[in-house]
């Protein structure tokens, strides 16, 4: 639907369009600024529009509890937990755009279970289970867990991109002689290239924000940067700079990846059924 | 070969596809499923004392006061923000689509929240509604209001939960129904105009009846998301003051990592899961056909 609204109404709609912009981004804005003003700076009343930023507390952070590392743990934990993903939920989507897989109507069912369970459900016996298996605490343990919301969001979303590729073409590639492994790698994988990096960032996002899981399958090791952030909250009143920073440092690489997919995210956001 | 057995050939092929798929999601989602539901049946606190007590732990948890506060909390927490995302949502999404110029760059901008992590937003929320120093509190002061205390206060935290929520995810309801309304037919809004139908009756028996499944289909995600409710809370109050904002799943984490009642907390945890599922599954009967997950 594509409708031009003239007079004065489009000056309202422009001003209410402004209004609800700026409250989205106004919050940001102001834990950026808290970040590089100075405690005294910070707590002045009316607020100083203009100052001397002071981007001290971005250095220091790396060195507070474990800040560092945590930042590391997160970028391991995205990597390995976005390539299991990849691998598992690519055949996966590939087999439910291509075939009449039976029992489908079960496992569409499945995924969108898997993807809504309260997380505590399955967190704490992955909590034992991990305790005795020296999962607990590991990179690779969390990475396991999260593919619980991840397979079923990555299969929705690949899924959208592979059912855009002629079906005619992997016929074809069929007769050639192709298996269907072959026809996916050759064929299908190489046209829903775009589709998949976008898949891989969006489940990278998620996976880069989620805390409730971390919070409970991970304590010094494996630490996430959420979980780190956490801790700064500690702090309090006191020491508002600080954890703005450390809040700054973990939202930015977000901001660029949702630059980068951009185009992508409202397709993600829809789980795959806008084109 | 006959068409039917190239047909069954082809079904088999595919269901290799998903071993892996199947496989990853039975060891993180059915493994623990049943293990939890197992547990219930029994008393365990991390311990030695491990106890088969029946129904026991259900009964113990209906008629625990905490643990009804706290779903109590949830539902209230769930309906308000959904709500107010849902209204300020399909609201700005109507505004947005009939904008011309920068209509493009005010969606992009307006869903730079939804790519923040909910302890961020907790971080976010914790200096702005800080009772004395915060900048929204100190606004108001300027503006004649009495001091708020907005996160601290049990009579208002839970409402500064709500606002915080509709903050952060009022622009998923914003972007899917944009999306929704760019896929509707033109024809009857322009032959509604011509009949000389006003905007609100547009809105009202154009818009709103066509753009119905996809409002239930946000209704349900949000729902269903609204009512794991953690990190916000979690992050902000911890579940207080008191107990005025503890959520189940803040619950369901204090009584197994806080108090180790891991059996308690599974308990919950299956009940609560039963009920999300029971949601799930009304919204499921609601939706036409094509928009079903299954």
């Amino acid at each position: 639907m594509k409708r031009r609204r003239q007079g004065p109404g489009v000056w309202v709609a422009y001003a209410i369009s402004i209004v609800a912009t700026l409250g989205s981004l106004f919050p940001l804005y102001w834990l950026f600024v808290i970040s590089t003003k100075t405690p005294r700076e910070a707590f002045k009343s009316p607020p100083a529009l203009i100052y001397v930023p002071d981007f001290s507390k971005y250095l220091q952070i790396w060195q507070t509890a474990g800040f560092g590392q945590a930042y590391l743990n997160s970028v391991l934990v995205v990597l390995v937990g976005v390539a299991m993903t990849l691998l598992v939920a690519t055949p996966a989507a590939y087999a439910l755009v291509r075939f009449r897989v039976r029992g489908g109507k079960w496992l569409r069912l499945w995924l969108l279970l898997a993807y809504t369970t309260p997380e505590f459900l399955f967190v704490i016996p992955m909590y034992v289970l991990f305790q005795s298996l020296g999962l607990y605490d590991t990179v690779i343990g969390l990475a396991i867990v999260y593919q619980v919301f991840a397979i079923p969001f990555a299969i929705w979303m690949i899924q959208a991109f592979l059912g855009e590729v002629p079906r005619e073409l992997g016929d074809a590639a069929r007769v050639d002689g192709c298996s269907e492994l072959q026809n996916l790698l050759r064929v299908y994988l190489p046209l829903a290239a775009p589709g998949l990096a976008a898949t891989a960032i969006l489940v990278g996002v998620n996976m880069w924000n989620e805390i409730t899981i971390a919070l409970s399958l991970t304590f010094d090791n494996a630490k996430t940067v959420q979980v780190a952030v956490a801790g700064f909250r500690g702090y309090a009143a006191i020491r508002w700079q600080e954890m703005a920073a450390a809040a700054v440092a973990a939202v930015i690489p977000m901001m660029v990846f949702a630059g980068i997919a951009q185009r992508y995210i409202v397709k993600g956001l829809t789980f795959g059924a806008v084109k | 070969m006959t068409a039917v057995a190239t047909v069954r050939r082809r079904r088999d092929r595919g269901s290799r596809f998903l071993v892996p798929a199947i496989l990853i999601l039975g060891v993180t989602s059915i493994y623990p499923t049943a293990y939890s539901i197992w547990m219930s049946f029994f008393d365990w606190d991390w311990g030695q004392r491990f106890n088969f007590v029946g129904i026991g732990n259900y009964l113990d948890l209906f008629a625990n006061e905490r643990f009804r506060t706290a779903l109590w909390n949830t539902i209230v927490f769930t309906v308000g923000a959904v709500s107010v995302e849902l209204v300020i949502g399909l609201g700005l999404a109507v505004v947005v689509s009939s904008l011309g110029r920068g209509r493009g760059l005010i969606r992009t901008l307006m869903l730079v929240p939804l790519m923040v992590g909910g302890m961020i937003v907790s971080v976010i929320w914790k200096i702005m509604l800080d009772p004395s120093l915060g900048i929204v509190g100190t606004s108001l002061q300027a503006l004649g209001l009495p001091p708020l205390g907005f996160l601290g206060d049990p009579g208002m935290a839970m409402a500064s939960i709500i606002m915080i929520d509709s903050w952060w995810q009022t622009a998923f309801v914003f972007i899917v129904l944009s999306a929704g309304l760019q896929a509707l037919p033109i024809e009857p809004f322009e032959a509604a105009e011509v009949d000389g139908a006003t905007a609100w009756q547009r809105f009202r028996f154009l818009t709103l009846p066509l753009l119905k499944p996809t409002i239930l289909v946000v209704l349900m995600f949000r729902t269903v998301d609204c009512l794991k409710v953690f990190a916000i809370i979690f992050g902000t109050t911890g579940g207080g003051p008191l107990t005025t904002t503890e959520s189940v799943q803040v619950l369901a984490y204090r009584m197994a990592f806080k108090q180790l009642n891991m059996s308690v907390s599974m308990t919950t945890m299956v009940v609560f899961s039963a009920f999300t599922l029971l949601v799930l599954l009304v919204y499921q009967r609601l939706l036409p056909t094509e928009e079903r997950a299954a």
